[in-house]
């Protein structure tokens, strides 16, 4: 191979990656969110920039959950001309780091799809540590308890259990932590089944809830 | 001209062969040549059935995808209506039972997510996520 060949060569594969590179210009494809604790949703807005010479069309925008919502305004840009994608994530009853996927497909050859990561820190207002207690039939009904603390800056004072069953006796002391309680849940008898779900309502307004139940026999018994 | 441009591509596809055959040698035990690999919490639809009655199904779509159609007898639990699904899904729960979550395919996380709750939150055992989700189990009726 001539060296001109190599040089020709060269040239139009470093060419081709550049063009492919130079079209659609994302400002950031990873956002990372923080709300604050009880908000419904959080929005990040990913930037982008056509800095090719020919139009460029999006032709399929989508996501990786149900819970997340892209939405834009043009579907073709021009050249020079910038533009956003707000991906609004709903938080639900979602706790810890959540990392959703947006998928943006163009028309452009060579450099078609963008997966643009955004990434959100729920923070708790109360974590409930477990949120279920079960005896299994036949175990003697001995109290199990389950821990609610509450999160830094919640000025939490008092908390109230109600339980959906009367099969079940609760109880609530302060735990040794500040913004700490210890519910202590019981059933009556283990002779049967029986389910409740435990409403837990501190001095602040949001409602917990966990779940209480007397399995049947276990396996090996019956 | 044309002996030295063949040599200098057959050297060239060579070069490009090494670290290809490095990495199937050095991967030879870890990766599946036909299929993903299934992470340590996940079960295959075989090795699921193969629970018969223990199976506790459940479905971590939205719960629109759920009423639309599901597997027979699962129940619904999504992090969006978390605290009203969960006591639900927990009244059909007991210790012998395997809990197999699915969500829309294998590359949803919503499945994995719901996963990890029930472990870390509820302090179940046995909880799996299905290899494939909802896409395989359909795409294995037809």
């Amino acid at each position: 191979m001539t060296s001109k060949v190599q040089a020709f060569l060269c040239a139009v594969f470093v060419g081709a990656a550049s063009t492919a590179q130079a079209q659609l210009a994302w400002e950031k494809t990873e956002i990372e969110l923080n709300p604050k604790a009880g908000e419904e949703e959080t929005v990040a807005h990913f930037k982008y920039e056509n800095k090719g010479n020919t139009p460029v069309r999006i032709t399929n925008v989508r996501t990786s959950c149900g819970c997340t919502v892209a939405n834009y305004k043009r579907d073709e840009l021009a050249p020079g001309e910038k533009g956003e994608i707000a991906a609004t994530f709903k938080i639900g009853n979602r706790t810890g780091l959540q990392s959703k996927v947006v998928t943006v497909e163009t028309d452009f050859p060579g450099a078609s799809i963008a997966n643009l990561v955004l990434k959100a820190n729920i923070a708790q207002l109360f974590e409930v540590q477990p949120t279920f207690v079960y005896w299994e039939g036949g175990e003697a009904p001995k109290p199990k308890t389950i821990t609610v603390r509450a999160g830094k800056d919640v000025p939490v004072t008092k908390v109230d259990v109600t339980t959906s069953s009367p099969d079940f006796t609760t109880k609530v002391e302060k735990g040794k932590a500040q913004g700490e309680f210890v519910i202590t849940v019981q059933p009556k008898d283990t002779a049967r089944i029986l389910n409740a779900t435990l409403t837990i309502k501190p001095d602040y307004p949001k409602t917990l809830y966990a779940s209480a139940r007397v399995t049947g026999a276990p396996a090996a018994a019956r | 001209m044309k002996r030295v441009l063949v040599r200098q591509t057959l050297v060239l596809l060579a070069l490009a062969m090494v670290p290809g055959i490095g990495q199937a040698v050095y991967y030879r035990d870890r990766v599946s040549w036909n299929a993903p690999a299934i992470a340590p919490d996940e079960v295959t639809l075989e090795q699921a059935q193969s629970w018969g009655d223990s199976v506790l199904w459940v479905d971590a779509r939205p719960t629109e995808q759920f009423e639309r159609e599901h597997i027979p007898a699962a129940l619904s639990l999504n992090e969006d209506s978390w605290d009203e699904l969960l006591p639900q899904m927990l009244a059909q729960w007991s210790p012998e039972k395997h809990v197999v979550v699915y969500c829309s395919s294998q590359s949803c996380a919503a499945s994995h997510d719901v996963a990890r709750r029930l472990r870390e939150e509820a302090g179940l055992k046995n909880v799996y996520v299905l290899h494939g989700g909802w896409e395989g189990w359909s795409a294995a009726k037809k």
